[in-house]
């Protein structure tokens, strides 16, 4: 019989000595948790869903075409035209990336307030500028995800289909990465501040997420309805109060497209100028988030 | 030189017209201090305050030795904070958010789920930390909430209201675990308005009233000094009698006794006139009242 030389100790409390990582290991905490949040992760099963088959919507279109021109190598080496394929897919991906953002930002802003999670925090190593910055973060980083994600899978398909070859194939296609920054860049600005702006002052998810979808589809409805039948001086400038319009614009503009029937074409601004209104009006929306929360942290 | 836990110099705070806090002009020692007064006394205003959360309308505070306006972060980064009211994420379980809350303190990912896990066995949450926070009972919520507040070992806590809400059973338990938080070496700056709350877990009390500072005193010396209060069945007659012959000094209410002696142990002269005069007791109160009674000698309302 082998005697037994365990023995259980009572260890008690053990103080922490170790490293204290202040307001930058705090900002990290809740940019990190930020991204758990809006995907559900180690949450419930039912709060994966939505955001997963978002994503699912956003990828599998171009992983579809990815998969067609890699059987059918010369039909599609016919008509492939990476500019009009990245400038197609943000299309689709900038829709997904609002429907995605309404959902999220709600997420992201309304729990830690209605659950009293700021209280919690505003004794952190962190000021409230930090807490929104880092929640913003979060949403600018799942949205660009969102954004990239499609434009990626595109951009591997191109190259392995290249006809000279992979290595050629990324060469070429790196060319156009700038410019696929640069839309990622505008139709996250499109989207995030207005969605961060509203879910910071409703008090619940679900009506957030409506109004900021009515906010950026009646926007639209009316900037169409004022170009179109109003008759002032300077009717057509307010095309640019349309986020949706506006990234759809240069997203064109910036891949050399045509946009037929775009409101800034009608309106006959440049699509530089709407961007411009986008810096504008998500400059304003943030800085309105900010000073909303100071009040509360 | 032992620090001061906190110090305030003519601090006062008005939530608009309203005045919160007055001039208050206080230092507090380490320990474990409670902070009692009233509802609206201006507990909260004050602990939020020293947190750096409600910005001094008059006045400066410290918090350890640190200025309340100008290092508010290096403060945070050694303090932790239990409110009164709701702060648990009731989407995630109670690992995941003390994971989290050790994180926004500053700890590393590693350290932050050691600490997680070792805190919520503290509390008595072990058996409990892959429940959703939304399924727990409020005395669980509560234990929760006092595990965020010292997940990251700081120096000092601030526990706004512990008990509120808690069943007799989970208001012993929680003052038990306040009482031993001393031993962790971390300081505590407990807020109610249940006196009786106060004189079991601290060793410093604070009395304001209305916004303004009633006392500031060490909680031991006025025990030991105070007297102890008793209720006797039947006739009080046999047990004063015997208790005027022990020198000790007595006002008697009635059935109601209040006995204190110069130089022995009250609770040894009461149970020997007990025995001496054949009396019961009906409640015998170990300087139960003397906290309530300091407070009411400073006028306060109640």
């Amino acid at each position: 019989m082998t005697e037994s030389t365990g023995a259980v100790y009572d260890l008690g409390y053990t103080p922490y000595d170790g490293e204290r990582r202040g307001r930058k290991g705090a900002r990290a905490t809740v940019f990190a948790d930020g991204i758990r949040r809006v995907l559900g992760i180690r949450r419930k099963g039912r709060r994966k869903i939505l955001p997963w088959a978002l994503l699912a919507i956003a990828i599998v279109p171009p992983i579809a075409f990815v998969g067609i021109s890699f059987f059918i190598p010369v039909d599609v080496g016919a008509t492939f035209d990476a500019n009009l394929q990245h400038a197609q897919f943000f299309s689709l991906g900038g829709t997904i990336a609002m429907l995605f953002t309404a959902l999220a930002a709600p997420e992201l802003l309304i729990p830690d307030r209605k659950d009293g999670v700021l209280s919690m925090l505003s004794s952190r190593p962190l000021t409230s500028t930090d807490y929104l910055a880092s929640r913003f973060a979060s949403l600018i980083a799942i949205v660009l995800g969102f954004l990239l994600a499609p434009q990626l899978v595109l951009y591997v398909g191109q190259a392995g289909t290249h006809p000279d070859g992979v290595l050629r194939g990324f060469i070429d296609g790196a060319d156009a990465l700038p410019r696929v920054l640069a839309v990622a860049a505008i139709y996250t600005l499109a989207f995030v501040p207005l969605g961060f702006v509203i879910a910071s002052l409703s008090n619940r998810k679900a009506v957030a997420t409506s109004i900021y979808l009515a906010t950026m589809i009646g926007l639209t409805a009316f900037a169409e309805a004022i170009v179109q039948n109003a008759t002032f001086i300077g009717s057509r400038w307010i095309a640019l109060i349309t986020p949706i319009n506006t990234a759809d614009a240069a997203n064109a503009w910036i891949f050399g497209q045509s946009n037929p029937g775009s409101l800034l074409d009608a309106a006959d601004i440049h699509p530089g100028f709407g961007v411009a209104a986008l810096i504008v009006i998500g400059l304003a929306a943030t800085s309105f988030s900010i000073i909303r929360y100071r009040r509360l942290m | 030189m032992p620090e001061n836990a906190f110090t305030t110099s003519d601090l006062g705070h008005a939530y608009g017209s309203v005045a919160a806090l007055h001039s208050l002009d206080v230092a507090v020692p380490e320990g474990r201090v409670g902070l009692v007064g009233a509802n609206g006394a201006g507990k909260s205003t004050l602990i939020k305050i020293l947190l750096g959360i409600l910005t001094p309308t008059t006045g400066t505070a410290t918090v350890l030795g640190m200025d309340t306006r100008s290092d508010m972060i290096d403060i945070r980064s050694l303090v932790g904070y239990m409110p009164e009211g709701p702060c648990l994420p009731l989407d995630q379980t109670a690992a995941d958010f003390l994971v989290y809350a050790a994180g926004t303190a500053g700890l590393p990912p590693k350290a932050a789920r050691q600490r997680a896990s070792d805190v919520l066995t503290l509390v008595g949450l072990d058996e409990e930390r892959f429940r959703y926070l939304g399924d727990f009972s409020t005395g669980m919520k509560q234990r929760a909430k006092l595990a965020q507040a010292i997940v990251h070992d700081p120096k000092l806590v601030f526990l706004d209201e512990p008990t509120a809400g808690l069943d007799p059973s989970g208001r012993e338990e929680m003052l038990d675990l306040i009482a031993r938080l001393g031993t962790f070496g971390i300081d505590v700056v407990v807020s109610s308005h249940v006196l009786r709350d106060i004189e079991r877990t601290c060793d410093w009390v604070v009395m304001l009233d209305e916004g303004t500072l009633l006392d500031s005193a060490p909680l031991g010396a006025v025990a030991a000094e105070g007297a102890v209060r008793l209720e006797v069945n039947g006739s009080p007659d046999a047990m004063l009698a015997e208790l005027s012959r022990t020198g000790a000094s007595i006002t008697a209410d009635g059935r109601r006794l209040i006995v204190a002696h110069p130089s022995a142990d009250v609770f040894d002269i009461i149970r020997d006139a007990a025995v001496a005069s054949g009396s019961s007791i009906r409640r015998l109160d170990s300087g139960g009242a003397t906290l309530e009674e300091m407070f009411l000698t400073k006028g306060a309302r109640t």
